[in-house]
């Protein structure tokens, strides 16, 4: 099947929304998402954008059963390792179940790996549920490695009243 | 003892920076690992697009280390998305040097990081903790930090710069 991998516009956000809502679905925890395409469209297309995003499409002859295009999308962004410098953290890598199998999850982390290279990154990091075997298997044969297992990394967080509280700390 | 400020990291501290980051690499056991310069902090915290931010601790002369140094912590942290709830306060490192440790230094750092969470609109402040390092996680949890690895079965992949070579070529 033909399709395209392309740099997000900001009229896909609409489809972006959609699809993370289906991935949060598929991990269980989609009372989970908060934000609508507005945010999506604020944070990742203003003058500062907080994210980078690609989408996969597919022509119209090829579309869903529900008549869209955009079936697949990767959402990443730059950050910093103090041990390696530069480091490219994909955050989001989805494609609707019905087009799976045809090579775009692989076109659309080749396509981060590619804008990694050309930002001189030294390394794509991301996370992965424990149980999401399918998911598991795709990256460890691109090479992953799985460093909670290896080397005992939790990743940990002071969310929203948690938040609060440590901002009001006393001194 | 205990006087100190918290400020911005300037270019001059790059030298101070590395040698602590080296620090709690040799603590985490991977001080080998580290193979960042002076001169990339120097690229990458202040050019024109800066990957991280940091903020230093400092005391006077009078109370330097016994080694001579005045810059005695530093807190390293970027800003990341969350396709479920926006940006966040990712913290990438945060260490106090270990004769500077009791004195309210590290519980300073981090509401001064909260606080910039929450001015800066984060819903979140994430990051990562080895399983073995118990006295940080300790020092995390009494605070209201979750363990999201423990919790929900997140775990951090890699994949290095190699592998992301094979990625690009293959496509």
């Amino acid at each position: 099947m033909k399709f395209n991998i392309c740099a997000a516009k900001p009229e896909d956000c609409k489809d972006i929304a959609r699809m993370i809502m289906e991935l949060a679905v598929y991990e269980k925890m989609p009372d989970q998402v908060k934000i609508s395409y507005k945010e999506l469209e604020k944070d990742g297309f203003g003058p500062n954008p907080f994210y980078q995003c690609l989408v996969a499409e597919v022509p119209e002859e090829h579309k869903s059963k529900d008549g869209h295009t955009k079936v697949g999308y990767a959402l990443f962004f730059y950050t910093y390792s103090t041990w390696k410098g530069r480091t490219v953290y994909m955050e989001d890598l989805y494609v609707m179940p019905e087009y799976r199998g045809k090579g775009m999850g692989k076109a659309l982390m080749a396509t981060v790996a590619k804008v990694a290279k050309e930002q001189h990154c030294v390394r794509l990091q991301f996370s992965v549920l424990d149980w999401n075997k399918p998911s598991l298997d795709f990256y460890l044969s691109k090479g992953a490695e799985d460093l909670t297992a290896k080397e005992g990394w939790h990743f940990l967080r002071f969310h929203g009243i948690a938040l609060d509280n440590l901002a009001q700390e006393a001194p | 003892m205990a006087n100190f400020i918290l400020r911005k990291a300037e270019p001059k501290d790059v030298s101070d920076i590395l040698r602590l980051i080296k620090e709690l690499a040799k603590f985490e056991e991977m001080e080998d690992q580290v193979i960042l310069t002076e001169k990339d902090l120097l690229e990458d915290g202040f050019g024109d697009h800066p990957f991280y931010h940091c903020i230093v601790a400092e005391v006077p002369k009078q109370e330097q280390s016994v080694d001579g140094h005045v810059i005695i912590g530093f807190a390293m942290y970027y800003f990341t998305y969350d396709p479920w709830i926006g940006k966040l306060l990712y913290l990438e490192d945060f260490y106090v040097m270990k004769e500077f440790r009791g004195f309210g230094i590290g519980s300073e750092i981090l509401k001064k990081l909260s606080q910039t969470a929450v001015r800066t609109r984060c819903s979140s402040m994430h990051f990562i903790v080895a399983e073995w390092n118990k006295s940080s996680i300790e020092f995390y949890k009494r605070r209201g930090a979750s363990d999201l690895s423990l919790e929900e079965g997140w775990r951090l992949f890699k994949i290095d710069k190699q592998n992301l070579l094979k990625m690009t070529d293959e496509e």
